[in-house]
């Protein structure tokens, strides 16, 4: 018996091969069919575009023959009726892991006790376990029948798949979701290349955060152009070979936000090549940026599901990004189209598959028009894999891939009766069910009569059974035509349940059988009575968002592009009347001061300016103005990670990669009247990474933030944290663990990077090319900066031999030290710092977290200040940034420096330290209008920023900061009206907030 | 008997001179002391302009107005004339972890958090260090007692308030095993997205266990503790006795309103009489409810970031006004990150919230009398009245502003302290190796 079933379900398979030739032995006699299959009489899609009514579909050898309206049918042509049926071209995924091995959580290599320094893949692959160039799909693909009639049943016919894992990915293979073997399957092994900046399954160290991701990448291709340049191999890496065999394939990037869908473009840009984006749905949050990328997206359809609000507390948690998400991502793929983005759709990033077009069906409705949706999932991922001629269509010669369906895909109810892919049927739904769907006359016995209603969908109806009075009574109703099961319980306490067998009547209209109550035999029929009547379940309408709501950034506090725009204009041309002045330039503030402001600068200061009909006056009486605070030292609005500690050196990492403009900490800081900030790579090694130098404007991309004419500066550090100390008993792995090392590791840096220079400088000379390059390392790139002095230090540091070791190390390496960032014990060696015009840049009072910091004072900047340092007060925390004020407050306790003097060490003095000090720092004629109105004076604790202007732009006012908490409130509470509305069974178990990107 | 009058700028030279690393204890002062015409902030929301105060045998013997007060003359040895000086009340820090903590990072230097959940037997009082070096820090800005509290745990231990002067914790405890300090678990965790971004909340899993772990014990103990005499002792119920009897307060830390409202309903269930909240971040949401209940807040570090991206940018610095206007008792703390340096900004903290909507002296009151109050030492100190002891500080200015906060004379019981630090003994040195002024 059991050998039968076995074979019986081998020989089930519908997709019997319309090929002949194949290598797998034949067990039994051969099953080929060349027969024609024709589709009459439906309405059918050639493309996404046309549509032809009462046509004709010809099918043979698993491609198109012909399609129209008069085709004629060759003699021995299966002919399926399809009266009243769409047939579509089967749709394509091209962001799937269908097929691929999944590696067991416990199976994945642990990370070891202590640090993995370097790569573990064994073979001769890329020094970083992340870039995999060398893995193809095609080699760990294995047909799957449970994971293709899942894509099947949504009408996809191919999938580009892949594990996606690691930064370079390797190839994704194109394989079909035919129930077939695994060499039938696959239709191009290499289709496309992917990349992302997630290091995946990697259980290497490095890359440790997001930027670190971004250099192991760019470096990748820069090993990979020099390697292909190379005549005379210095190795044999396959990694590289692959990487460079993939160029020429579709280039599939992966990301996971809308932020690093912009990374990617840059990536894209510095080594012109062109990625198609695959993204996280919410592109509509950036629209205008992620459509000047120009690329090609592929969009998924995973909205999220509605969040846990019942609870007034709970909703309390979660957040706007999270509540507008929920309610405006829908809008996602009708927004792209509009824009006209070109873009795929996938069904990747859906928790439940069966979702897909329940959401396909949503965004319709939020404005995807159903041809742009037919185009995303056809033509446009067809195209993408230069196969548009192939698939994706259904024209002559075309492969026949296709669905038939019962009408519109994208109306509610519609269903797909089978799934055609190389011109093999495969069955998703009953294509012999019929409409059963209206109300019957139910007869048991002749005595008992019941109503019976049949709704729902086509496929899968559901029934009520009412009885005399009208008592709707839950009932079950299965149909496998001819044959009809229903089961209800007549009365609510009924002993037993009602079960009834039937037969369908040839037309339909009657059913009639026999059946059980409990064990009393009876005969029953139901006979059609009244079509169904219209629906009268009660969907809530739930309010559709418009883009103009969309907030710049996506967060609280964010504004319209509306309000953007306003604030611009009043913001033009301003002047502040009659305050007191703290220009930071002398050592006595300006009384009655009117500061004019046009195009961002600062264009006059004195009294009773004449101000244009066009400026808008602002009274300063009794209030005080200054310039904007800087932060030396900040580590807000960094996406990812401000640490690349996987190597002790990560000059390469750079935190303009990931600046994250939609941090909330901007705004707040610009409560606090901070108007720059250098944004450091933190101080996990003694060589860190490039700062991001950023104004504070609020709602801009992370490139606007960035200020154009700063220098470029680079994080260093030094003691504890570089060599490890509070890391844990396992970190001693690591060079250097002492601060001897750190001397060391400083020397073989700067002198390898001075080697590597002239290397690269003997070959740019040279005329003849034949000799080969030297490899290009981006953390040399850096090094040899700071040697040119292209590039400035800044250096975490906190006793004063390693100040000292760090200031003999420059000297040595003849470069100008620019800045000890901490410095607490700069007051030992205040002379020497003084003596070679090194910069410090402290905190006001932080002591006794560390070893290292017990002999730091609070007098520190007072110190060097009065020693001729210019001595800046810093933060280093979110919450501290918005009260730097009241940090420089404290030079004037701890030290006794003046008002004037203390001011400087927050705005001035820390402008001087990154080299802005042209620009902005003060009030001067000429420099950017970086300034705030104080109700007070600006050091004292009861004093508050009521006005901070970056580049003469109001980015914080406290009144309308008041006005917005009173739209935030109301927002929240209208979006969760709309989620209590929301009849979708789905929801996120707590309150959460989005992942913030 | 001589009769000195002494200024500031001969006090304060005195202490500039002064290149100990360490303070040492104050001898006993066998003097009478008058502090004459500075504005007096009484710490219970009274100030007197041209005010005087008399000390003798380490207590407040007069608080008044000078303008009013006729004083006997040398009727006090020592006269320091204050004028245009702040005095205040010694400012009280709750909930700090000063003495147990030397540097956070060392073990060998971490005293305050044992192994296990319930540990109500832990007491601070015994490991207070006096020789620390961060105490003197925090009084130099005017802290002169503190709440010193284990941590971590469901039930972290029992804290003791300490005075910051002495040569031993004998000599420096001001009330001993004042209270026991729980835990509530917490209903939903911040999602760490990497070590230094934060996102949003999820669920906490084990609640319901924590929350089942904890009220077992607090059942147990409540019943172990109707009877005195035990054959097998339980020193963790022993040390809960204080709790059930109203000689010790429980404080419940607690920041979440869900969490606020879980832990008090629950715990009240075990007829404890003094109650003490502790954190509050969002007591605002339910002031009716704690009024009700009759709890005081310790209202946590006021320097921190609000709950929510859509939270008040002022969010937490406007919390104490919140509950004041609702009339509950509340005090200021310094609990968090880096707290052995926070304790020091005690003050700044009381000035935050005066930015952000309390009166200049309700803001000196909720680092001093309601300080005093919830941790049940006001008969004893918190406030410049007859009869408490003369513990005070004197100001240039504003002690509540980082920018006038300028503290030239303190005592505690009535003995002048040293304000001298390890701090100020290396600015003094590298002052002296440079020759800065």
């Amino acid at each position: 018996m059991k050998k039968i079933l076995s074979t019986l379900s081998l020989s089930l398979s519908l997709a019997i091969s319309a090929v002949a030739q194949q290598t797998m032995p034949i067990n039994g006699t051969h099953d080929v069919r060349h027969s024609y299959y024709a589709f009459t009489h439906a309405h059918i899609y050639q493309d996404y575009a046309t549509s032809l009514d009462d046509a004709t579909l010809l099918v043979k050898d698993g491609n198109v023959v012909d399609i129209g309206t008069s085709v004629a049918l060759p003699k021995g042509t299966v002919v399926y009726d399809c009266k009243g049926k769409t047939i579509y071209p089967s749709f394509i995924d091209l962001y799937t892991s269908y097929g691929m091995p999944v590696i067991p959580a416990d199976k994945r290599p642990h990370k070891g006790p202590g640090p993995q320094m370097n790569t573990i893949t064994p073979g001769a692959f890329d020094a970083n376990q992340a870039v995999r160039p060398q893995d193809d799909a095609e080699e760990i693909f294995h047909a799957s029948y449970a994971e293709a009639a899942q894509y099947r049943n949504l009408g996809f016919g191919l999938a580009l798949t892949s594990d996606h894992d690691g930064i370079a990915q390797g190839s994704f293979a194109l394989v079909t979701l035919a129930d077939t073997n695994d060499q039938e399957a696959i239709l191009e092994g290499k289709a496309a290349a992917g990349y992302s900046l997630n290091k995946g399954s990697s259980t290497q160290d490095y890359p440790s955060s997001l930027m670190g991701a971004i250099s192991v990448l760019r470096q990748a291709y820069y090993d990979a152009t020099w390697y292909k340049g190379a005549k005379h191999k210095t190795e044999y890496n396959l990694s590289l070979e692959a990487f460079n065999e993939l160029q020429p394939l579709p280039q599939i990037f992966a990301v996971d936000g809308k932020l690093s869908a912009l990374r990617a473009d840059k990536i894209a840009r510095e080594f012109n090549v062109n990625y198609i984006i695959k993204s996280n749905g919410d592109e509509y949050e950036l629209l205008d940026a992620v459509k000047s990328t120009g690329r090609e997206f592929i969009v998924p359809v995973n909205f999220p599901d509605k969040p846990n609000v019942q609870d007034p507390y709970d909703a309390v948690m979660v957040n706007l990004t999270t509540l507008m998400h929920w309610q405006m991502a829908p809008l996602n793929p009708g927004a792209m189209e509009k824009a006209g983005i070109a873009f795929a759709l996938t069904a990747d990033g859906l928790k439940d598959k069966n979702a897909f077009w329940t959401n396909i069906r949503k965004a319709v409705k939020y404005g995807l028009t159903p041809q742009g949706a037919l185009k995303a999932l056809t033509y446009t991922p067809a195209q993408m894999m230069h196969m548009q001629d192939k698939v994706g269509s259904l024209k002559k010669g075309m492969m026949a891939n296709f669905i038939v369906t019962s009408g519109d895909m994208f109306k509610q109810g519609t269903v797909i009766y089978s799934n055609w892919i190389k011109g093999c049927p495969n069955q998703v739904n009953d294509t012999t069910n019929v409409d059963l769907r209206g109300n019957y006359t139910l007869t048991i016995n002749s005595n008992q009569t019941y109503t019976l209603e049949v709704k729902g969908d086509v496929a899968n109806p559901t029934a009520t059974v009412l009885d005399a009075p009208k008592h709707g009574l839950a009932a079950y109703i299965h149909v496998n035509n001819p044959m009809v099961t229903i089961s209800f319980r007549s009365k609510f306490d009924s002993a037993y349940a009602i079960r009834l067998n039937g037969l369908l009547s040839s037309d339909n209209k009657t059913i009639s059988g026999t059946g059980l109550d409990g064990t009393q035999a009876l005969t029953w029929q139901a006979v059609f009575a009244s079509p169904m009547g219209p629906d009268t379940t009660h969907e809530p309408v739930l309010t559709i968002p418009t883009l103009a709501q969309v907030r710049y950034p996506f967060q609280a506090y964010g504004r319209t592009k509306a309000e953007e725009d306003s604030i611009k204009k009043v913001s033009k041309e301003f002047v502040i009347r009659n305050a007191t002045v703290w220009t930071g330039e002398g050592d006595s503030a300006l009384l009655n001061t009117d500061v004019y402001v046009k195009d961002g600068k600062i264009t006059a200061i004195g009294k009773n300016l004449t101000a244009s009909k066009d400026a808008t006056v602002i009274d300063g009486t009794g209030k005080y103005l200054t310039a904007g605070i800087i932060d030396e030292h900040s580590h807000i609005a960094i996406q990812g990670g401000v640490n690349e500690d996987g190597e002790a050196n990560s000059s390469n990492v750079r935190i303009g990669d990931v600046i994250n403009s939609e941090d909330i900490s901007i705004y707040r800081s610009l409560s606090g009247g901070v108007t720059g900030a250098q944004l450091l790579h933190g101080s996990a090694n003694p060589i860190g990474g490039q700062s991001g130098i950023v104004k504070l404007r609020w709602g801009v991309l992370p490139e606007e933030m960035k200020i154009s004419y700063s220098s470029q500066f680079i994080k260093f550090a030094l003691g504890e944290n570089v060599k490890q100390s509070n890391w844990g008993d396992l970190q001693t792995v690591r060079y250097p663990q002492t601060r001897m090392g750190v001397e060391q590791f400083y020397y073989d840096r700067f002198i390898h990077a001075k080697e590597y220079e002239a290397a690269m400088k003997s070959y740019s000379a040279l005329k003849d090319k034949s000799m080969d390059a030297p490899r290009r390392d981006l953390q040399m790139d850096a090094l040899v900066e700071i040697l040119n002095g292209q590039r400035f230090i800044t250096c975490h540091s906190y006793v004063q031999s390693e100040i000292n070791m760090l200031m003999h190390v420059a000297d040595s390496m003849h470069f100008q030290f620019n800045t000890f960032t901490h410095g607490l014990e700069a007051y030992k060696v205040a002379d020497k710092l003084a003596a070679r015009h090194i910069g410090v840049s402290t905190f006001a009072d932080w002591w006794a977290y560390k070893m290292e910091v017990m002999e730091a004072i609070p007098y520190n900047a007072a110190i060097t200040t009065k020693m001729g340092i210019v001595t800046a007060i810093n933060s280093d925390d979110d919450e501290m940034q918005r009260r730097l004020n009241q940090e420089a407050a404290k030079t004037v306790k701890y030290g006794g420096l003046t008002e004037q003097q203390a001011w400087r060490t927050v705005t001035l003095n820390p402008a001087k330290l990154l080299h802005l000090d042209a620009h902005t720092g003060s009030i001067k004629v000429g420099k950017d209008a970086d300034i705030v109105l104080w109700s007070g004076n600006p050091l004292s604790v009861y004093s508050m920023a009521l006005k901070t202007f970056v580049d003469g732009v109001c980015e914080f006012d406290r009144q309308e900061d008041a006005a917005m908490r009173l739209e935030i409130a109301q927002e929240k509470a209208d979006i969760i009206n709309q989620v209590l509305k929301d009849p979708s069974k789905n929801m996120a178990g707590a309150p959460t907030g989005r992942r913030r990107r | 008997m001589k009769n000195t009058i002494l200024t500031f700028s001969l006090l304060v030279f005195s202490f500039s001179l002064c290149f100990a690393q360490q303070p040492i204890p104050a001898k006993p002062e066998t003097k009478s002391i008058l502090l004459m015409n500075g504005t007096v902030h009484i710490g219970n929301g009274q100030v007197i302009q041209n005010g005087v105060i008399g000390i003798k045998n380490g207590k407040l013997v007069l608080v008044g107005d000078a303008t009013t007060i006729k004083l006997e003359a040398g009727a006090y040895d020592t006269t320091i004339n204050c004028f245009g000086k702040q005095i205040y009340p010694g400012f009280i820090a709750p909930d700090c972890s000063l003495g147990l903590v030397e540097t956070e990072s060392v073990r060998a230097q971490t005293d305050v958090e044992d192994v296990g959940l319930l540990n109500p037997e832990l007491r601070s009082l015994i490991a207070f260090n006096t020789d620390s070096k961060i105490t003197p820090v925090a009084r130099i800005n005017g802290v002169l007692t503190g709440q010193i509290a284990p941590r971590g745990g469901l039930i972290s231990g029992t804290s003791s308030v300490m005075s910051f002067e002495g040569w031993n914790w004998e000599d420096a405890q001001y009330k001993a095993d004042d209270g026991v300090h729980l835990n509530w678990p917490e209903v939903l965790h911040r999602i760490r997205i990497n070590e230094d971004e934060l996102g949003g909340y999820t669920e906490n899993k084990n609640y319901n266990r924590q929350v089942q772990v904890l009220t077992k014990f607090f059942a147990d103990a409540q019943a172990y503790c109707q009877d005195t005499k035990h054959d097998e002792t339980n020193v963790k119920f022993e040390a809960m006795r204080g709790i059930f009897n109203g000689s010790e307060t429980l404080f419940i830390h607690a920041d979440f309103v869900k969490e606020i409202l879980a832990a008090i309903t629950t715990i009240k269930g075990f007829t404890i009489p003094k109650i003490v909240l502790v954190g509050g971040r969002d007591s605002w949401m339910i002031t009716d409810f704690l009024k009700k209940n009759n709890i005081a807040v310790i209202v946590r570090r006021l320097h921190s970031q609000p709950g929510t991206p859509e939270g008040d940018v002022d969010e937490t610095y406007k919390l104490p006004a919140e509950l004041q206007k609702a009339g509950i008792l509340f005090c200021l703390g310094t609990a968090g990150d880096m707290e052995q340096n926070a304790t020091r900004n005690l003050p700044f903290l009381a000035g935050t919230a005066a930015a952000y909507g309390l009166s200049p002296e309700e803001a000196v009151e909720s680092i001093t009398l309601n300080a005093a109050k919830v941790l049940g030492i006001d008969a004893q100190t918190g406030s410049l009245e007859p009869g408490k002891d003369a513990t005070l500080i004197i100001s240039s200015g504003d002690a509540l502003d980082m920018r006038t906060n300028n503290i030239i004379w303190a005592c505690i019981k009535g003995k002048a302290i040293q304000l001298t630090s390890v701090q100020t003994a290396l600015y003094n040195k590298y002052k002296d190796k440079y020759g800065l002024k």
